[in-house]
């Protein structure tokens, strides 16, 4: 017997579990919708782990999408920033565009008004010096500019040629020490001469003690000498002062032209040298 | 000739420095004179036999784009230049203190010189009155630039 059971143990224990099995389902079929203590035992020791786990799988799921979307965030950052820069320098470019359609429309009305034909300038470089007050501008004598012609900005005299290039040009700003316009005070049509005194400023010279020039008054070209048209605004008088010796008065006169701010200018070709 | 071209850069790139991009963003007295800084260079360091030219050429450079009288500056760099030359063999030219020192004093004097022929020769009066306030800052300015630039050994000079 013992013989028989050992040699047939394999065959007895899985016909003695597949009946186990079968007793356990048959055993159970009327409580099919009640757990019995083995279900709620492992339900018991299941569920903590299982809530556990789908946490756990929810973190990281999260985490996982939040990585992804950061990829794209940083992605999406990084073409925004393009853009922000793009969209920068359009809103600058734009600016800098009405700016200039504004200076040019005032260059353009005075190009209109004046009879005398003449040549837009732009300027490319600046004096190098503290001491000399001069503009190196893109147009020369191949354009057909020669030295001495007047140079206006849209808001009044700037200077006149010097030192033509085929290419290029110097202009001689009324503030330069070297430079002398006759002009005249509008109001009370007193005469003088004014010269550049440095550091943005002129001084109007030879006008006598018994002219009348008052802090405020326009200083115009007086057109004497041809170079510049009559009537064109050089500067503001901004200090008059009446000394007890000497013959002249001393009068301060501030450019009516932002000297620092120049851009474009005209020439007046068309005036007699 | 390359070291040659190479100086040619450095010199352009100064000029077109002290044309275009200096005066837009420094303001007058301020803005440094680099030329005045290679004058010095040339006479304290640079023992070469064309270099009185070369200051001669600076000078006539800048006139060409800054104020109306051509030669000015061209005759104070090479006085300039000249003194210099004379007096390198005695001084200890590798020491930073003196380049500094000698930028300062030689942009005063350039000035100065400027000034003086301006007086005498041409009738632009009262440009002392412009040419004075500039002169102390600009003189600091070019000592600052220069106590930067001293560590810059050009292609031809020769080591000591």
């Amino acid at each position: 017997m013992k013989k028989l059971l050992i040699r047939y143990k394999r065959f007895l224990t899985a016909a003695l579990l597949l009946l186990t099995a079968f007793l356990t389902y048959a055993l159970n079929l009327r409580e099919k919708e009640h757990a019995n203590p083995v279900e709620r035992a492992v339900l018991n020791v299941a569920a903590p782990v299982a809530g556990s786990a789908t946490t756990m799988s929810g973190m990281v799921g999260d985490l996982w999408s939040n990585y992804i979307d950061l990829l794209e965030v940083r992605q999406e950052n990084l073409e925004l920033r393009k853009s922000v820069k793009l969209l920068n320098q359009r809103m600058v470019a734009n600016h800098e565009a009405l700016l200039a359609n504004e200076r040019l429309k005032g260059l353009l009305d005075l190009k209109t008004a004046s009879e005398t034909p003449s040549i837009a300038v732009s300027v490319i470089g600046e004096d190098s010096s503290a001491w000399f007050k001069t503009l190196l501008v893109d147009r020369g004598s191949a354009d057909g500019l020669s030295e001495g012609m007047p140079v206006l900005a849209a808001e009044g005299v700037v200077g006149r040629l010097v030192k033509v290039a085929p290419n290029s040009s110097r202009v001689l700003l009324l503030t330069d020490h070297a430079s002398a316009i006759s002009a005249i005070v509008q109001r009370s049509r007193a005469r003088g001469i004014v010269r550049g005194a440095g550091g943005g400023r002129c001084s109007m010279e030879f006008t006598v003690k018994d002219e009348d020039v008052k802090v405020g008054d326009m200083v115009i070209s007086s057109g004497v000498g041809r170079v510049f048209p009559k009537g064109v605004p050089v500067g503001e008088v901004t200090m008059v002062k009446k000394g007890q010796y000497g013959v002249f008065q001393t009068i301060e006169v501030k450019p009516i032209v932002d000297i620092g701010r120049l851009e474009e200018m005209l020439v007046l070709v068309g005036r007699d040298q | 000739m390359i070291a040659y071209l190479k100086i040619a850069g450095w010199v352009f790139a100064a000029y077109l420095l002290q044309m275009t991009l200096l005066p837009r963003y420094i303001l007058d007295p301020f803005q440094p004179n680099l030329i005045i800084i290679l004058v010095v260079y040339l006479g304290l360091k640079q023992p070469h036999r064309f270099a009185g030219f070369a200051a001669f050429g600076l000078g006539l450079l800048q006139d060409s784009f800054s104020g109306i009288y051509l030669g000015l500056h061209a005759f104070s760099y090479l006085c300039i230049y000249t003194l210099l030359s004379g007096l390198a063999d005695r001084l200890y030219t590798d020491n930073r203190a003196l380049f500094v020192l000698v930028v300062f004093l030689a942009t005063m004097s350039s000035a100065l010189l400027n000034l003086l022929m301006l007086a005498i020769f041409s009738i632009s009066k009262g440009v002392y009155a412009s040419l004075l306030p500039a002169l102390i800052p600009q003189a600091l300015v070019n000592a600052l630039i220069a106590s930067l630039f001293f560590g810059i050994r050009f292609p031809l000079e020769e080591p000591r």
